[in-house]
């Protein structure tokens, strides 16, 4: 009985009606996966191959990501050698559809307005080592209309008997996003005379967005630690210009951090830059939600 | 300047405070050839300090510190014993496996636990740089009732060799690596552990006198590395751990002039120098010769310090081409800096940008990225084409320096010729 019960789950796992249900949408980032989500609505299951809680910018792939590679309908990714890694495993999977240029490839950077562009030679003094433009271009709530575009022509392109629905999610959640974009930017309006330091450059989009005034870095080169003349350029910069705030991600060293926030008497704070970086920050809009709290917080305007 | 320096005042008394008490461990630690030992105990921690965390506790609680002591409890047990397991492997092997295994268990755990691996890579690379005076006032005491206990119980822990004393002295010796390795991270560490307790025992077999080689070698090392890692602007930890490798070589030359014969070991000094210069001329000769494309190391180290030295094979309008290059690359850099710079201000100063003058931005930095790694071609062609014409000519005669400088005895060649 028992075995019969097993064959009868493997044929039916097996069998394409149940794989084909739902379209498997496997993101890089939790980022792009939550806003797949957004415009798949219950038409696919969006997976993100680097957890959470992790730097995306130097993930190590798992054996598992090849096997999500290969049931994939869809690839998103980040681009701007921000998820360099992803083409390796690409190559592993063996899909030439899922590959650069095939027709189940998204790079959700495709006609975004990129910032921070710099040739290749130039020494990355801003934490950035490629020269492709600063990467973190999902910070930017505006953008998200440009990404969740992509994603849409994407999905209607391989499943086009919903590409009305598809076009309606799309717009249901740009409706939701921009009336809460309009409340973020009322509340950040006091913070925007105020100088911040962040430990890496993720933040050159969403200072845009909201006019915010990044005035330095902890961090010059990726994964290299500070020289003591740039620690005490930048403690000299903030005492001078006054800036109060430290921000850093989850996975970014809080020793030096503090010790920057210890010189100068700033407050330190840590901002979400994915999607379950932190608690709270469940999906994109919940992201900004809690990033415009925290920071809220750390100016003392709560 | 000033506010720099006191920067660098806090990271030196730890420096201090570390030489002081990783010195004597060294000597141990070379007399007992156990010279990984360091970096198996500090691993075994931060797998407790990682077991603590995914329990739960936070990085800075008690609790994780316990984890990260008993652990290292265990280590000093598991230790004490490789000395009489070790008769057929070496005792090196076992303390390799016990950190290799450590190291991969921690990063199995730390998988499946949110902000795992920064939390592990905190554990393991401190910053000397942005370490102050609380980590001083938690060290001195510290290090200081190590030293004590290790003064007290000298006699047994340094010679018998007893299961009991052996486990002693790797479990104060874990408490003291795992408290240094957080605040100065494993190369450093490691540094201050082996290199100048080498060169204590190196030049005298005094167990005192070793000391304070050590301690002498040792503090004006990481003040030598620090004024290093200040006056060339460079990251801390690095710069003390090869000023730290200098000293070695340092030590190494001078030891043969003042152990032994000056005048022969003048006389070998320079012999090694000329069989040096004389490989790298002849290394450099063939590969101009064979490759006269590829990098030629030598070539551009001499270039790039003396740049005049490109008139002497670089025809007239070659050079003009090669300046003028590296002024438009220059220029386009600049250009692209200035656009950056722009937009920047722009993101909290004045009308804010709309994307489509964004796009235009970044075409341009794309354009001016592009024009400028052209520019850099055109030098490296230029440079290319004039060192193959000259290719055959300039290796003969850097061949021919190279047999100059060879400490080769011509004459007594030429005796022993046809006669």
């Amino acid at each position: 009985m028992l075995r019969f019960a097993l064959i009868t789950a493997c044929i039916g796992l097996m069998s394409p009606g149940f794989a084909r249900d739902r379209l498997q949408v496997v993101s890089t980032t939790t980022v792009l996966r939550s806003l797949a989500e957004a415009v798949g609505g219950d038409r696919i299951t969006a997976t993100s191959l680097v957890p959470a809680n992790m730097d995306a910018e130097d993930y190590q792939p798992r054996p598992q990501d090849v096997l999500r590679l290969k049931n994939a309908d869809l690839l998103l990714r980040v681009g701007l050698d921000y998820d360099l890694w992803a083409d390796r495993l690409l190559a592993q999977a063996g899909k030439p559809e899922l590959g650069r240029g095939g027709p189940r490839y998204v790079d959700a950077s495709f006609a975004i307005a990129v910032l921070e562009l710099r040739g290749m030679s130039v020494s990355p003094s801003d934490g950035h080592a490629h020269g492709s433009g600063n990467p973190h271009y999902w910070l930017d709530p505006n953008n998200a209309e440009i990404i969740t575009a992509t994603i849409l022509e994407a999905l209607a392109r391989i499943d086009p008997p919903n590409a009305a629905r598809y076009e309606a999610n799309r717009i249901a959640f740009l409706n939701r996003l921009s009336g809460k974009l309009t409340e973020w930017e009322s509340r950040l309006v006091p913070l925007r005379a105020m100088p911040l330091v962040a430990f890496h450059n993720s933040w050159p989009y969403l200072a845009r967005r909201f006019r915010l005034n990044f005035i330095g870095f902890i961090e010059t080169k990726p994964g290299v630690p500070a020289s003591p003349a740039h620690l005490a350029g930048l403690v000299r910069d903030m005492q001078a210009r006054g800036a109060r705030i430290v921000v850093r991600e989850p996975h970014e060293p809080e020793r030096d951090v503090a010790f920057v926030a210890r010189k100068t008497g700033a407050s330190m704070v840590t901002l979400a830059a994915s999607v379950g970086a932190l608690p709270g920050t469940d999906d994109y809009i919940a992201l900004f939600d809690a990033n415009v709290a925290a920071l809220m917080a750390a100016a003392g305007l709560q | 300047m000033i506010e720099t320096a006191s920067f660098l005042l806090p990271a030196f008394l730890v420096a201090v405070c570390l030489v002081g008490i990783h010195v004597y461990f060294g000597i141990q630690v070379l007399a007992r050839q156990v010279i990984f030992v360091d970096l198996a105990l500090a691993q075994i921690a931060a797998l407790g300090a990682t077991v603590a965390f995914m329990l739960g506790h936070s990085a800075q609680s008690p609790m994780t510190y316990g984890y990260s002591l008993g652990f290292t409890l265990l280590a000093a047990v598991l230790l004490a014993f490789t000395r009489s397991w070790a008769t057929r492997v070496p005792q090196e092997a076992l303390i390799g496996v016990i950190y290799v295994v450590a190291a991969a268990a921690a990063i199995l755990l730390i998988d499946r636990a949110p902000q795992g691996a920064e939390h592990l890579k905190q554990i393991l690379t401190g910053n000397i740089l942005t370490s102050g005076w609380n980590e001083i006032t938690i060290i001195v005491p510290l290090y200081a009732m190590t030293g004590l206990l290790h003064w007290l119980l000298r006699r047994q822990l340094t010679g018998s060799g007893e299961l009991f004393w052996e486990f002693v002295f790797y479990a104060s010796f874990g408490v003291v690596v795992t408290s240094s390795v957080a605040i100065a991270g494993v190369l450093l560490v490691f540094s201050f552990l082996i290199v100048p307790a080498a060169i204590g025992v190196m030049f005298t077999s005094s167990p005192a006198g070793q000391l304070a080689i050590g301690w002498i070698t040792g503090t004006l090392t990481s003040a030598a590395g620090l004024a290093v890692s200040f006056a060339f602007d460079l990251p801390t930890g690095a710069a003390m751990v090869c000023a730290f490798g200098g000293a070695l070589a340092v030590a190494g030359l001078v030891y043969p002039f003042l152990r032994g014969d000056r005048h022969r070991a003048l006389r070998g000094a320079i012999v090694t120098i000329r069989w040096f210069a004389a490989a790298l001329l002849a290394g450099s000769a063939l590969q101009l010769a064979a490759a006269p494309r590829a990098d030629q190391p030598l070539l551009d180290v001499i270039e790039t310090a003396v740049p005049s030295l490109r008139s002497l094979y670089f025809s007239r309008s070659e050079l003009a081409t090669f300046l003028e290059a590296g002024e438009t690359a220059e220029r386009h850099r600049a250009a692209a800096e200035r656009l950056n710079d722009l937009e920047k201000r722009n993101r909290t100063e004045g009308e804010a940008l709309d994307d489509v003058s964004i796009g235009r931005i970044s075409s341009f930095l794309k354009s001016y990225g592009e024009m400028r790694k052209g520019e850099q071609f055109v030098m490296g062609e230029v440079r290319a084409r004039a060192r193959e014409r000259i290719r055959w000519g300039a290796s003969l005669g850097l061949l021919t320096l190279a047999l100059l400088v060879a400490p080769i005895a011509w004459r007594s060649l030429r005796m022993r010729g046809p006669h």
